[in-house]
């Protein structure tokens, strides 16, 4: 039975409209100011030298020539910053993280971490003088691979932490009883799976701009989705009450996940700009968006699951093990969220999980859309699938009946309230015809008789919110001026997706004003109220709901003071579009500027209110069908039609959500097919830092998406019954075409990405 | 060594003092203070720095600001036709979500408007291949190609 | 990115004086779509750059049915891709040069700078060495013209002496009975590198083989023909058969290495694939 409850039926102004959004003419007219596009005057360039070794001590550092270098300003070393611990990620509320990283330290622990930064008067004149730095290294021990990394008296990668290279102590989780599971199973499945390296590759590469002024006080113009956690570390780690650090963030290139560290460039070009007392700017190039970024961390997963002959699920035992990279900045949120995803997606009573993190000599991985959880379903969902081929089963129907569905303990440890997963992947065997699709003629195309066409399905559910791992709160500010517009005040930050437009649609709707007639300021921690970050799906949801809850206060004061002044009680009163109205009598009205305005002695009105929302959870769910071709002599895999089924509750601004799940897709396909970050396993080298051995894909390969959006199963914690969007796309879509690929040539992959030699390979062990 | 580089930029005169080995794009950028060209890769992987040159349009990043002398460059900040007035591809691209985190943008709008300059009527095919230099990280291009088309549209609605 | 010197030459003796008076680390400067890159990577020490493009003469484009094609050394690979001479009576080329990197690359990059780059995977290589093209050398003291098959030493090494400027290429005309096809294979369709390149020239008079060429990019050290590959298929009707041996003799004749982008065996297994699928493509001219 499903126990969700249909979405409430009403009409919205502004809610479930594709308004203009706010930040779009400036983008399409290059007026914009991204933090790269800041000039102050008087401004140097910072740059920072990079280890070309992937584990060492630091013997000696000589910065003499490049200090002496016409036009360098100042030079930074282990030997003069201030020798402070931190978190790499921005989160220290999750008790899960070590501070593991100093802003520089004597040691190096994977190849391209800095070991020192320089100002110089031109960005050309910097790079020069990082050749002038001498470093003389003793080279450590390196460990490329987790399971490496893990032996016992594997070189240690830090002092600090569980030991034995452990990010934090393995995550354990068990439910029910799984060796009884075991025993009442008819089969038993089990596998390896494991996943690459993908980056995210935001198009704005990483960039800060740090001025100090006469009273001591940092402005801080970053490109971070956590602009608030910026603040607070900062001034933690420069000993600085948060008055004296201000931190901006106006339009953002993306970030999907991996601009909420803090990253050693931003200490450095704050220290730099305090040490020459002048305004510094650093800017990543492409490059060191790779080496100094942060990537999705590489699993390696086994899973065993048995099955009765019905397709019931009994059993699932896992274990996954998650490489952090150097550092373990995001790795502890990143395996308790993809280890704890693994109680969910295919309902089973019976689990027993396991996830570890393991620091190695390699660049830091870090939060990216999907954390976690992309991995882990990835397993989940492929082996489904084999259990109905050997079950001899249509993979849709035994999906159908394994799904999660209401009311069951979602991987947060509540019952999951919304739920839509069921409904999203009956809808699609419905548009498409799946059983036909299925059962269709399978003869090559005599034209391309080394090409086999498949089709595959893929099954996520994401949560919106960091909850429980993280306790998060949402909060908003909504003001009315005296000529009725209004002005909301957010944290949150834009890196792109809409969500500053969602949030006043909101405000709109519940206020009961025109969507024109609200502003929106963000991007400046010394005016906006706090808020924890853009992450984790659940700016809308969050904030959203905090927005919601800031304008319903405020809407009522208005009505308060349009009683007054219309001489009626506020409870016959309503407001809409603007517009104060007699319930029953709406030729007796006046508009919020009216209400606010001053009049007969009456001075206008002051109304501001505060929206704070401490939410738990909400899932989101999506079934995406996928539609390859194969060719059998290359190996090359087209990804040609997508039809992504999405429940995310209510949707706010349709054609905002459509582009998350669109671009989801992209780089879904990307890790599945072509994206895979390469370190070379014998020095810990690079080999694809850059766009074009780094291959994401596009414009020529991106297939027909048609996407479809379910206001299926609405959350009440989410304005309206909203829900998150933003990571779903990225998890669904890479079973769907590893279940395809199967669909098309009867071969099984278990890693991604899947290459066109792996393809070759599995047709020959096959005997194609 | 500097050198002045006269040139036209958005219909106007422009000249730029700058070092003989400054890419065109930083010159734009930092010198000349139309920072609506956006450095994304800065060496021609992207087309984030895509610029118009004597009609042509080139990756700025890879061309130096010296070679500029005497040529015309249009950038987004010349795009729109008038003050107020946007170009039919800019209010598409508004309209139909072609824009997210916008860092791609300026460079997509200046390939799609040579696009449509030489090809009114462009096919799909047609509108992939011109994209194929220029990555969007946000949208999956799904938008893009609908507000490119709709926009090839009107354009042709308007000659008409 | 480190700082360096730009010159601007007005005749090719003056570039050619600059590249041997300014030191080891000066360039030629053209499309600079490769150099500014290798710069930026720091991948070559670069002190000087001469700038060839304001050297009149070398931007033209002739065609006549005894040359062929000849084109100057500035003259862009999208110049050259649009041009309907290309489209109809090479598309070999016309391939080529859709292929390389990106439209906006293409506006700047020129053929002759692709050529004289060396690099194994360009694109422009295999199909002008299958058409047997020629390369114009300038010297101050003795110009030539080399087979553009002799002109590669290794990768990124050429025959060019201190001071050697190439101003142009000569395509050999294309008959009515010539069929031909460039194929790249690459993880995208689109700003790639080539994992492997395969290249087809060939005659057919009577049903019959009369000529064919076959050259492969990316599994060498330079652009390399497959002989023995060739011999097997003159005279032939080109039928499934010998078309299948051929290019199983064409994996045996090529030398690839294992980087990021392939293995060795897999390019070799595509030099097998997209010699017969060249082939094929090339015969389609006929059908």
């Amino acid at each position: 039975m499903n126990m969700t409850t249909p979405i409430e039926k009403r009409e919205f102004k502004i809610v479930g409209k594709s308004v203009r959004r706010d930040d779009v003419l400036e983008k399409v007219t290059g007026e914009a100011e991204y933090t790269g596009d800041v000039k102050l005057s008087g401004m140097l360039h910072g740059k920072i030298k990079r280890a070309a070794i992937a584990h060492a001590r630091i013997k000696s550092i000589d910065v003499s020539k490049a200090l002496a270098y016409p036009g360098v300003k100042a030079v930074l070393t282990h030997e003069n910053v201030p020798r402070v611990l931190h978190y790499g990620s921005p989160h220290p509320r999750s008790a899960s993280c070590t501070k593991d990283q100093f802003i520089l330290d004597d040691r190096v622990r994977f190849w391209g971490e800095g070991v020192a930064a320089v100002a110089a008067i031109s960005e050309e004149i910097a790079d020069e003088a990082l050749d002038l730095i001498e470093v003389e290294y003793e080279p450590l021990p390196a460990v490329f691979e987790p399971e490496d990394a893990a032996q016992p008296g594997a070189p240690l990668i830090h002092e600090v932490g569980p030991g034995g290279n452990l990010v934090l102590d393995p995550v354990r989780i068990n439910r029910g009883d799984v060796e009884a599971g075991f025993a009442q199973a008819d089969f038993v499945l089990e596998g390896t799976f494991s996943g690459g390296r993908p980056h995210p590759a935001y198009m704005e590469p990483n960039v800060c701009i740090a001025d100090w002024d006469g009273s001591n006080k940092l402005t801080f113009w970053t490109s971070t989705q956590t602009s608030f956690m910026v603040r607070g570390i900062l001034a933690e780690v420069l000993g600085l009450p948060l008055t004296k650090v201000r931190v901006l963030v106006d339009h953002m290139g993306g970030g999907f996940g991996a601009k909420q560290d803090l990253f050693q460039h931003e200490f450095l070009c704050a220290l730099l700009a305090k040490e020459t007392r002048r305004p510094v700017k650093m800017e990543f190039t492409r490059h060191e968006t790779f080496v100094a970024g942060r990537s999705r961390h590489p699993c390696k997963i086994w899973l065993k699951q048995g099955f009765k002959n019905d397709g019931t699920l009994v059993a699932r035992d896992m274990k996954l093990v998650y490489d952090s990279g150097a550092y373990g900045s995001h790795g502890p949120g990143v395996t308790i969220v993809g280890t704890t995803a693994a109680t969910s997606l295919y309902r089973c009573e019976n689990v027993r999980l396991e996830g570890r993190c393991v620091y190695t000599n390699t660049p830091i991985n870090g939060a990216f859309r999907g954390y976690g959880v992309v991995q882990s379903y990835y397993a989940l969902d492929i082996q489904m699938d084999e259990a109905a081929e050997r079950l001899g089963m249509d993979p849709a129907e035994l999906k159908l009946k394994n799904v999660v569905r209401a009311g069951d303990i979602a991987p947060s440890g509540h019952p999951i309230l919304g739920h839509g997963l069921e409904i999203c992947l009956q809808h699609g065997i419905d548009v498409l015809d799946w059983k036909k699709l299925r059962n269709r003629d399978r003869t090559p195309d005599p034209r391309h008789p080394h090409m086999r066409t498949g089709w595959g399905i893929g099954c996520e559910m994401h949560g919106s919110s960091a909850y429980p791992g993280i306790k998060e709160q949402g909060n908003a500010t909504v003001k009315v001026n005296e000529d009725g517009t209004v002005t909301l005040l957010t944290g949150a930050a834009g890196l792109g997706t809409g969500a500053h437009t969602a949030l006043a649609q909101i405000v709109g709707e519940e206020l009961g004003v025109r969507f024109e007639d609200v502003g929106t300021i963000h991007g400046d921690t010394d005016v906006v109220p706090w808020d924890i970050g853009a992450f984790a799906s659940h700016t809308t949801y969050l904030v959203g709901t905090a927005a919601k809850m800031a304008a319903g206060k405020v809407r009522a004061a208005v009505l308060d003071r349009a009683a007054m002044k219309l001489q009626v009680s506020a409870a016959e009163i309503d407001l809409s579009e603007g517009k104060v109205f007699v319930i029953g009598d709406p030729g007796r009205c006046m508009t919020v500027a009216e209400a606010m305005g001053p009049s007969r002695g009456i001075p206008a009105a002051n109304i501001v209110a505060n929206g704070t929302y401490e939410p738990t959870k909400s899932y989101s769910f999506a079934a995406h069908f996928a539609e390859v071709h194969v060719d059998t002599e290359t190996g090359i895999v087209e990804v040609k039609r997508v039809i992504p089924v999405h429940d995310v509750g209510r949707v706010i601004h349709p054609i905002a959500a459509q582009g998350q799940i669109e671009g989801g897709i992209q780089q879904g396909i990307g890790h599945t097919l072509t994206e895979d970050y390469i370190i070379d396993k014998k020095t810990g080298r690079s080999l694809n830092a850059g766009l074009v051995d780094y291959k994401m894909p596009l414009s020529m390969d991106m297939p027909d998406i048609e996407t479809i959006i379910l206001e299926a199963a609405p959350d009440p914690g989410g304005p309206w019954g909203a829900k998150g969007v933003g990571e779903d796309p990225i998890i669904a879509i890479g079973p769907a075409i590893a279940n395809a690929i199967h669909d098309a040539i009867g071969v099984r992959f278990h890693h991604y990405p899947i290459t066109p030699e792996d393809i070759l390979k599995a047709l020959r062990e096959k005997g194609a | 060594m500097k050198r002045i580089v006269e040139l036209i930029i958005n219909g106007e005169p422009r000249d730029m003092t700058v070092d003989s080995c400054r890419s065109l794009l930083d010159a734009l950028r930092d010198d000349v203070g139309l920072t609506g060209t956006k450095k994304g890769c800065d060496v021609g992987d992207c087309g984030a720095c895509t610029v118009i040159v004597d009609g042509e349009p080139v990756n700025a990043c890879l061309m130096l600001a010296v070679e500029a002398e005497g040529r015309t460059v249009e950038t987004i900040e010349g795009l729109q036709p008038g003050v107020d007035v946007l170009h039919p591809l800019q209010d598409a691209f508004m309209r139909y979500g072609a824009s997210q985190c916008g860092f791609c943008t300026p460079g997509i709008l200046m390939m799609a408007k040579k696009l449509l300059d030489d090809n009114p009527r462009p096919t799909d095919e047609d509108i992939r291949f011109g994209l194929s230099g220029n990555i969007c990280r946000c949208t999956g291009y799904t938008k893009i190609f609908d507000a490119i088309k709709a926009a090839a549209i009107e354009m042709e609605a308007a000659r008409s | 990115m480190r700082r360096f010197e730009y010159h601007r030459a007005d005749t090719l003796e003056q570039a050619s004086r600059l590249l041997t008076d300014l030191g080891d680390d000066t360039f030629l400067f053209n499309g600079g779509t490769d150099l500014l890159v290798e710069i930026r990577e720091r991948l070559r020490r670069v002190r000087h750059v001469v700038d060839i493009k304001q050297i009149p003469g070398l931007s033209d484009i002739t065609y006549d049915e005894t040359r062929g094609l000849t084109f100057g050394a500035l003259v862009t690979v999208g110049r050259l891709e649009n041009l309907a001479l290309v489209r109809q009576r090479y598309p070999n080329l016309r391939a080529a040069f859709a292929s390389l990197g990106s439209i906006q690359v293409r506006n700047r990059a020129t053929v002759v700078g692709n050529v004289c780059r060396a690099s194994p995977s360009a694109d422009t290589i295999p199909p002008l060495i299958a058409d047997g093209a020629f390369i114009h050398i300038y010297s101050r003291t003795n110009m030539r013209v080399v087979p553009l098959a002799e002109f590669f030493t290794g990768p990124g090494k050429t025959v060019l002496a201190k001071g050697e400027i190439v101003t142009g290429i000569t395509v050999p005309p294309a008959g009515d009975n010539a069929g031909k096809a460039y194929l790249k294979h690459g993880r995208r369709k689109a700003m790639e590198l080539s994992t492997v390149g395969v290249a087809v020239s060939l005659t057919m008079e009577d049903g019959l083989c009369n000529d064919i060429r076959i050259a492969l990019g990316a599994v060498g050290a330079t652009v390399l023909r497959a002989p023995e590959a060739e011999a097997m298929l003159r005279g032939t009707a080109l039928d499934a058969v010998t078309v299948k041996n051929a290019a199983d003799k064409a994996m045996e004749e090529c030398t690839p290495i294992s980087n990021v982008r392939a293995s060795a065996d897999y390019r070799r297994d595509m030099v097998g694939v997209l010699t017969g699928r060249a082939i094929k493509q090339a015969l389609e001219a006929f059908a």
